[in-house]
């Protein structure tokens, strides 16, 4: 069963003043285990395709199905517990909470989702861990590095065991150093432990790592390519 | 909610010199509030106890014209019978009998007019503690013939001292005018100036032996053992006693029971004004708060964190705060008025001494109960509530795709 599809999905902005087409009919299929990294200009629907898929955003028309589980037209209640419990996010600004250390920033949507006390301790612990922050584990997001705090943003996306991870631009805000290491880094999540990451990203060393790149343009997609070379979908 | 209280108390303290100042804010205001209210309850009881527990009592009996006429002859007719009455009233405290006159006081430089107040000195003692006002000299139990009491400033006008004479003119039962002379033995200085000035106090014995050829009286005050059976003993005696018209301390001093009304509600009003200072300065702090914070929000929101669990979370960062700031500010409240309770506030360098025109005395013993300080708690916790409200809705408002990006 794939993690995520998408039928003919389109979005419209002000569609009584000056109608703005973000996405139009956008139909896709991501299966469990893919590192996918959704490209293109700026205003081409990369981010507003992420945040409908995440169910942070409405579709005009169109649905999304997570994991069998038709999200389009759910409650916001409703929908806000289906992210907690399947859906991972990381953005750009890391957006970690500052009053928090980094032990209780990844351990917070455990907490959110009821774990045991124990389960909370052994997974963060594990996590920070496997981001190569074994060490900071009591350090708060000021005291850590850009790259430093999108591992714990990762950390904290994996954290609440989602069926899939959505990554806004993850490395815009990083140098190459701090960028190539969270790229390994999620890497070996995706190869080690099967994570399905969706990237959104304008950074050609994402794109270049990334298995299937997904090429938008003015809403739609404009080309679906496997980075060994099939030609999965394309637009014509 | 452990870890809603927690991220409230820490978000609390993310900008420390923006909530110190609203801490401030609230701990200076709350004591400001107590303290104005206290002083204010302090300034109304000690007033309240001055007329009550000097002069006033909480019930008296009149012929049923004296207090309009005040002529000599409206004396109360059967004494013995009243006294009867009372000594055998459990609700009844103590009572004295007083003879009354208006009259013409006289020294050696001046004259005045005053109130003579004749009264029995053991049982005023035992009713009223109007002997604890004298200053100079001794009571009307001194073995001087005719001796009287006067007030401080009528001393002063008459120019006169202990030990000297003055002369009392008044109408006796057939309105003939009479004098008498009468031997100073003893000052006093009530919280009530001009009263000071208009009355004097001798043996009511000195005075009806001249008014008349037997005992009588005008007025007879009544001390309750509870002040609030004073309508129910009032009726009683005007539907058992004929002759008389006894009445409570509200009927007699109607200006003392707005008073005391009034001042439950000038507390009122000065915690309203202090609750709508608190809640717009929660307000500012919770809306700049929001307004910083929306990215986190955003994301809180969109990791999965409910609504209801956002604005719990934001309602209790208010309720928190200000609960801080209340509480540091009562128990400075508290030490406060109990350490002024204790030593009292002397008002006279700021105009205190003119409060004694009004009846007011001008060292005030701040008073605050324990209800004053939960009905604070209370409003400040409300006020908190609300004032967070909007912010809250407004956080609740915010769509996590539109603030989690830059």
């Amino acid at each position: 069963m794939p993690v995520i599809t998408t039928r003919n999905l389109s979005k419209v902005y002000n569609p009584d003043t000056v109608p703005v087409h973000a996405l139009r009919n956008v139909t896709l299929t991501i299966e469990e285990g893919e590192f996918t990294s959704v490209r293109g200009p700026s205003g081409s629907g990369k981010t507003t395709l992420l945040n409908i898929i995440g169910g942070l955003d409405k579709p005009t028309n169109g649905m999304v199905v997570i994991n069998g589980t038709t999200i389009t037209g759910m409650k916001d209640s409703k929908l806000i517990d289906f992210r907690l419990n399947n859906i991972g996010f990381v953005f750009q600004s890391y957006n970690l909470i500052p009053v928090f250390t980094a032990y209780e920033n990844v351990s917070f949507i455990m907490l959110l989702q009821k774990r045991s006390k124990n389960e909370m301790k052994a997974r963060t612990e594990e996590l920070l861990e496997a981001v190569g922050l074994g060490s900071k584990l009591h350090s708060r997001p000021r005291e850590l590095s850009g790259g430093e705090q999108q591992r714990v943003a990762v950390a904290r996306a994996l954290a609440s065991r989602p069926k899939f991870i959505l990554a806004d631009e993850p490395t815009a805000n990083l140098d190459t150093a701090s960028a190539m290491n969270l790229l390994d880094m999620m890497e070996r999540m995706n190869r080690e432990e099967n994570v399905t990451f969706v990237f959104s990203t304008h950074d050609q060393r994402v794109i270049e790592r990334a298995r299937r790149v997904i090429t938008m343009v003015d809403g739609a997609i404009d080309s679906d390519v496997q980075q060994n070379g099939d030609r999965k979908y394309a637009e014509e | 909610m452990t870890i809603l209280l927690s991220i409230s108390w820490r978000n609390i303290w993310r900008h420390p010199a923006r909530s110190g100042v609203l801490l401030g804010a609230i701990i200076a205001g709350l004591w400001a509030g107590i303290m104005v209210s206290s002083l204010t309850n302090g300034w109304i009881q000690q007033r309240f106890d001055n007329l009550i527990q000097e002069e006033l009592a909480h019930v008296q009996i009149h012929h049923p014209e004296f207090l309009t006429e005040r002529e000599p002859w409206m004396h109360i007719d059967d004494t013995d019978e009243i006294s009867a009455f009372l000594e055998n009233d459990d609700r009844v405290s103590s009572f004295t009998v007083r003879t009354l006159s208006d009259a013409m006081i006289q020294s050696a430089l001046t004259s005045s007019g005053v109130q003579i107040r004749g009264v029995d000195p053991d049982r005023e003692r035992q009713t009223t503690t109007f002997h604890e006002n004298l200053i100079e000299g001794e009571y009307l139990d001194a073995e001087v013939r005719n001796p009287v009491l006067l007030g401080e400033r009528l001393v002063e006008k008459l120019n006169v001292d202990i030990g000297n004479r003055v002369v009392l003119s008044f109408q006796d039962l057939e309105n003939d005018i009479i004098s008498g002379a009468f031997n100073i033995t003893g000052i006093f200085k009530t919280a009530n100036a001009p009263y000071d000035e208009r009355h004097v106090f001798v043996r009511a014995e000195d005075l009806y032996t001249l008014i008349s050829d037997r005992p009588i009286h005008h007025e007879i005050a009544i001390m309750l053992h509870d002040q609030t059976e004073s309508d129910d003993l009032a009726a009683d005696l005007n539907q058992q006693i004929s002759g008389i018209t006894a009445e409570t301390w509200y009927d007699l001093s109607p200006e003392l029971k707005y008073i005391t009304d009034m001042g439950g509600s000038m507390t009122f009003y000065i915690m309203v004004v202090i609750m709508l200072a608190l809640a717009f300065g929660i307000l500012n702090t919770m809306l700049m708060a929001i307004f910083e914070r929306m990215r986190e929000l955003g994301m809180l929101m969109a990791i999965g964190m409910s609504k209801l669990r956002v604005f719990v979370m934001i309602m209790l960062e208010s309720v928190i705060l200000t609960l801080t700031g209340a509480s540091t500010g009562l128990v400075i409240a508290h030490l406060s008025v109990n350490y002024l309770g204790r030593i009292g506030l002397d008002m006279s360098g700021v105009g205190g001494e003119s409060m004694a025109e009004f009846g007011y005395d001008a060292v005030v013993y701040p008073i605050a109960g324990t209800n004053d300080y939960v009905t604070t708690i209370i409003l400040v916790v409300f006020t908190a509530i609300i004032a967070a409200v909007y912010p809250a809705i407004k956080a609740l408002r915010l769509n996590p795709a539109d603030v989690v990006r830059d």
